[in-house]
């Protein structure tokens, strides 16, 4: 009961065991050396980085357009296994599904760790990118479809020349912000014994006593990596509003 | 040669149309009037199946009846042109792109064939010059002479007009009026709901005056606006000639 009655906040055991201040170890100028000095080496795993993004992106896309138009379908059986799939997708985490791909289902058939990624991510994304393309083709206005129509146009015809073109534009904005969510979650794929920049940066770390470095340096990649993107949808967007 | 019979229309429990009979002979120009939410728009988009009308409507067109099949409705838009009060554009072409888009999409015309009949079309219009524009680049009233010249793209034998000067600036309806009339004089059967009283006098062979889902009068221009003979259409008749 008595230690109830002393503060246990302040006491400095409680500090202790919160943070653990060891200075003895922290050095300003070789921590920027090694900054330095290991920035380059991680090209590669920026790389591995760059295309596990690319190709989950790409299937997503595929993914997102196939569930995103079924989304949108007046036909009950095409609308339900897309509300379904969402609802799945969406409502469980993206590490939890790539540990079912890689580790779960080793017992029907084992996929290596670079495609399991992909189709996690893919998956993952197809089902926040449907619901992008199930907004932007709702905001089209609806005298658009009815103009094809009464032209003599079928539905489909009218998807093809009309609304897609003007949902596609419409969507690039929020496909962007969703390509520079996937390139952040590419780093769960480290878990997965992927050697992308996560993974690398801890491997390097670890084994140099110099982890704190070595996650700025990727923080560093990632920031890159994020600008790029973000330039390039810039300019998709520039490209379509002139076209 | 185009035959309404019986036609009724419900959203939910409101009856918007409750039994309309119209009869259009070739080259007729009908002038439909009438207080707002009497159901002229809805008739006129039951017409080309905009709206589909409740069992036991029956629409025909040279003596055959349209059914509700895929095949029977686009048959009828292509011969049915409609011209809509905003316009409906399609905002990602340009003026001639949205002049051949029926034409080489649903026709199957040759581009070139339909790029000189869409200039063409243009010209009757008054727009030729700005065949490379954007839609949004245009006035109310050019987006309406475009939108009248990519209806009669199809080659329709009927054009269905649905307050096709509603949404624009006054001093901009002169120049869709003069289009339509000229239109009349050509000899093309036009289904026309609008306001713009001078049109219907003008242009018109006959003006039916409806209300509450009903077409309660019908006749010349001269004997509707002068000597009404129901009650509703004189209290209406006085509103917009006042006003």
């Amino acid at each position: 009961m008595e230690f109830l009655s002393t503060n246990i906040l302040l006491s400095s055991s409680f500090i202790d065991w919160v943070v653990n201040i060891n200075p003895s170890l922290f050095s300003m100028g070789e921590s920027l050396k090694a900054i330095i000095t290991r920035f380059p080496t991680f090209w590669k795993a920026g790389l591995i980085t760059l295309q596990l993004t690319s190709a989950g992106i790409l299937f997503g896309l595929l993914i997102g357009l196939l569930f995103g138009l079924m989304r949108v379908s007046e036909i009950k059986f095409m609308r339900y296994p897309a509300k379904a799939y969402i609802f799945l997708i969406r409502g469980t985490p993206l590490l939890l599904q790539l540990f079912i791909i890689y580790y779960g289902i080793t017992s029907i058939i084992t996929i290596r760790s670079f495609p399991s990624a992909v189709i996690a991510l893919g998956i993952h994304n197809g089902a926040y990118i449907a619901e992008i393309f199930r907004g932007a083709i709702q905001s089209i206005d609806k005298g658009q479809m009815e103009a094809a129509r009464s032209l003599g146009m079928s539905k489909t015809k009218a998807m093809e020349r009309i609304i897609m073109p003007q949902a596609f534009k419409r969507a690039i904005p929020s496909l962007g912000n969703q390509f520079i969510i996937a390139l952040k979650d590419s780093s769960l794929a480290s878990t997965i014994t992927i050697s992308e920049l996560l993974l690398r940066a801890r491997q390097i770390g670890n084994t140099h006593f110099i982890l704190m470095e070595m996650l700025i340096v990727v923080a560093i990649w990632y920031l890159i990596l994020t600008s790029l993107f973000t330039y390039l949808i810039h300019r998709l967007e520039v490209h379509f509003k002139t076209s | 040669m185009i035959l309404l019979e019986n036609i009724k229309k419900n959203f939910g429990k409101l009856k918007v149309l409750k039994g309309v009979d119209l009869k259009v002979d070739e080259g007729e120009v009908v002038v439909i009037i009438g207080p707002s939410g009497s159901g002229k728009s809805t008739l006129l988009r039951c017409i080309n199946f905009l709206e589909t009308a409740e069992k036991g409507s029956r629409i025909s067109i040279d003596g055959k009846v349209i059914h509700r099949q895929k095949n029977d409705i686009n048959m009828l838009r292509r011969n049915v042109g409609m011209v809509f009060q905003h316009f409906n554009l399609f905002p990602h072409m340009t003026v001639l792109q949205n002049v051949m888009e029926g034409p080489t999409q649903v026709l199957h015309m040759k581009k070139d064939k339909a790029r000189k009949q869409g200039i063409e079309l243009l010209e009757k219009v008054g727009l030729a010059d700005k065949h490379n524009a954007y839609p949004q680049m245009l006035s109310g009233g050019q987006k309406q002479r475009v939108a009248i010249a990519r209806a009669l793209s199809m080659n329709p034998q009927i054009m269905l007009f649905d307050e096709p000067t509603s949404a624009l600036d006054p001093e901009l309806v002169g120049e869709v009026i003069e289009v339509m009339a000229d239109l009349a004089r050509e000899g093309m059967t036009m289904i026309v709901v609008t306001h713009e009283m001078w049109f219907a006098k003008e242009a018109a062979d006959r003006v039916c005056v409806m209300d509450d889902g009903l077409i309660i009068e019908e006749g010349t221009p001269e004997q509707i606006f002068d000597s009404p003979t129901t009650e509703r259409a004189q209290q209406f008749l006085q509103k917009i000639v006042v006003g």
